[in-house]
């Protein structure tokens, strides 16, 4: 299986890079979506899954991109590249400005200080006048799914490949170390501020890419799109889902939800956020470590691994 | 003789209204197992906090190996070679008990990028040192706790520290266990580095300590070697008076 594993993703990803050329619009454009979210469960995984820091400023860095490509191509006539390079400057300084003083807070507060921020910069974008105020901002119509396809599909192999890194680095061992008790890995020698402003910007550099990107494919930004809190929720969702900390689990879990709600929406419609509501509570009553822990623990275990987790939580 | 490895200098610390540690003076020599004792609340968890860099001195000056620390975050101390158990252990609980020494060897005295199967194989070698080498690939929260205690001690060793800080190791122990912890902290003292213990229970502090040193509301009032300050009338009054067997 551990030898099998590298072949079935290369030909998985062979199958994922031909699929403009072999699916239809509509399936592109589902798909363009997904890996979008995987993208940022990906990067939320960096923060949220190896530190352990329940971060909800990741929309911020998503925005952040956005405007970025947004002001560079509308108001500087700048080429999209460029303007995905201001967005990510945008988010570095960013991370680096509030990661220090916010970083310092820890579970819930993070929480609310990361959620206050992301309101602050919606109210902050919706007031500057290069950024289009309320209304927001047009991009420039470019009509290539393909295009769009490919590039997020690439930005996704990038931010799993860099998680790989992490999870068999000296770093990720020391972001783990973090979210495993923090005042012990400071006793041992890991600079732990420094390394959660590290984590903190390293998710921030991914949220704020496939900001930029969605930005020039949606062709229209405005502060509520831009930094819209329930895009951060999504991508704990999808990540806690597939499994925290690990390499694959944020990917497959963005992958399955994305289908799941997608599936709900077109066969049941209005009543479909109700139903995605119930999966999304059985999942994480049955197997609230994630996707990748039970795929791991199901063979040794069996259905005693469920029977165990919902022992876990009293029911 | 040698330098002290480790000098606090009238080391004062302030908890608002408190005195918690008032005025100390400690060398620690090279080689050497000082034992740290005195009642409840004397201050002896507040020390190893100053040392370990958890918590900065109100006054006072802290060197170890020439450098003036006072005023190092922990993590530098433990770059340093300053080690340390917790009263209230602090094991990583979602990781096995390789990987938990492992972050030591990793990080503690290194500062360069190590190889984590490096790491791993310093780790077990301090797991086979302190016998704990079958559990290696249990998850940490599923040790009992004599086997937590001796996570900790490999934890700390795996960092190669020049100073080892043990913060009531015993707590929450038995006699039988007790016996176990202090042969596994024995093995330790035999790596030659220098160990602060603090400790309530006096036959561990006997049978490990070259030296002692009495708290008593957060001052130092005596120091010798154990048979001394152990039959001194002061240490008695203060402390053994009601704890002697």
């Amino acid at each position: 299986m551990k030898r099998l594993l590298p072949l079935l993703l290369i030909i998985i990803l062979g199958v994922l890079t031909a699929l403009p050329w072999i699916a239809g619009p509509t399936l592109v454009q589902f798909a363009i979506n997904a890996l979008m979210l995987a993208t940022l469960a990906q990067g939320w995984n960096i923060i949220g899954g190896f530190a352990g820091y329940a971060s909800f400023g990741n929309s911020i860095f998503f925005g952040l991109g956005s405007y970025g490509v947004a002001i560079a191509m509308v108001q500087w006539n700048l080429p999209f590249g460029v303007g995905l390079v201001i967005g990510v400057v945008f988010s570095v300084l960013f991370a680096l400005a509030m990661g220090v003083p916010v970083l310092r807070l820890r579970g819930h507060y993070f929480a609310i200080a990361t959620l206050a921020l992301s309101q602050v910069m919606s109210a902050i974008f919706s007031n500057l006048d290069i950024a289009g105020r309320n209304i927001g901002l047009v991009l420039p119509l470019l009509r290539s799914d393909t295009l769009f396809y490919e590039l997020s599909l690439g930005l996704l192999v990038i931010a799993t490949l860099t998680v790989f890194w992490l999870s068999r680095s000296r770093f990720g061992f020391g972001l783990i170390a973090i979210r495993e008790n923090e005042d012990a890995a400071q006793s041992m020698g890991v600079n732990t501020t420094r390394y959660k402003v590290l984590a903190f910007t390293l998710a921030g550099i991914f949220s704020s890419l496939a900001g930029g990107i969605h930005a020039y494919w949606i062709t229209f930004i405005d502060p509520n799109s831009a930094f819209d809190l329930s895009l951060n929720v999504k991508m704990i969702i999808m990540a806690v889902f597939g499994g925290p900390g690990s390499v694959l689990g944020p990917v497959i879990g963005a992958a399955l939800l994305s289908a799941i709600s997608e599936l709900l929406s077109s066969t049941l419609s209005s009543v479909a956020s109700l139903f995605f509501g119930v999966v999304i509570v059985i999942a994480v009553i049955l197997m609230p470590k994630g996707l990748t822990d039970c795929w791991l623990r199901f063979p040794v275990t069996g259905w005693r691994y469920f029977i165990h987790n919902i022992r876990q939580h009293r029911l | 003789m040698s330098t002290p490895i480790l000098s606090l200098k009238n080391i004062s610390k302030r908890f608002g209204g408190l005195l918690a540690v008032n005025g100390v003076n400690i060398d620690i020599m090279p080689g050497e197992t000082v034992g740290l004792i005195g009642p409840n609340g004397a201050g002896k968890t507040t020390l190893v906090s100053l040392i370990s860099g958890t918590l900065t001195p109100t006054t006072g000056e802290i060197v170890f190996q020439g450098h003036n620390i006072t005023a190092l975050p922990a993590f530098e101390r433990a770059r340093l070679g300053i080690g340390r158990t917790f009263q209230i252990m602090k094991p990583f609980p979602g990781l096995t008990v390789l990987d938990n020494v492992a972050v030591g060897a990793l990080y503690g005295t290194t500062t360069t990028n190590k190889a984590l199967s490096q790491a791993r194989d310093e780790a077990m070698e301090w797991l086979r040192r302190m016998d704990l080498h079958s559990k290696a690939q249990q998850r940490a929260e599923e040790l009992g706790g004599p086997d937590r205690k001796r996570l900790e001690l490999a934890k700390a060793m795996a960092m190669k520290p020049t100073l080892l800080l043990l913060d009531e190791v015993m707590a929450g122990l038995n006699l039988v266990e007790i016996d176990e912890v202090i042969e596994a902290i024995k093995v330790v003292r035999e790596t030659g580095i220098s160990i602060l213990v603090i400790e309530h229970m006096m036959k561990v502090i006997q049978s490990l300590s070259d030296r002692l040193l009495v708290l008593h509301h957060g001052q130092q009032i005596m120091a010798g070697t154990p048979q001394d300050v152990l039959n001194d009338p002061r240490v008695i009054e203060a402390y053994l008076g009601k704890r002697r067997v």
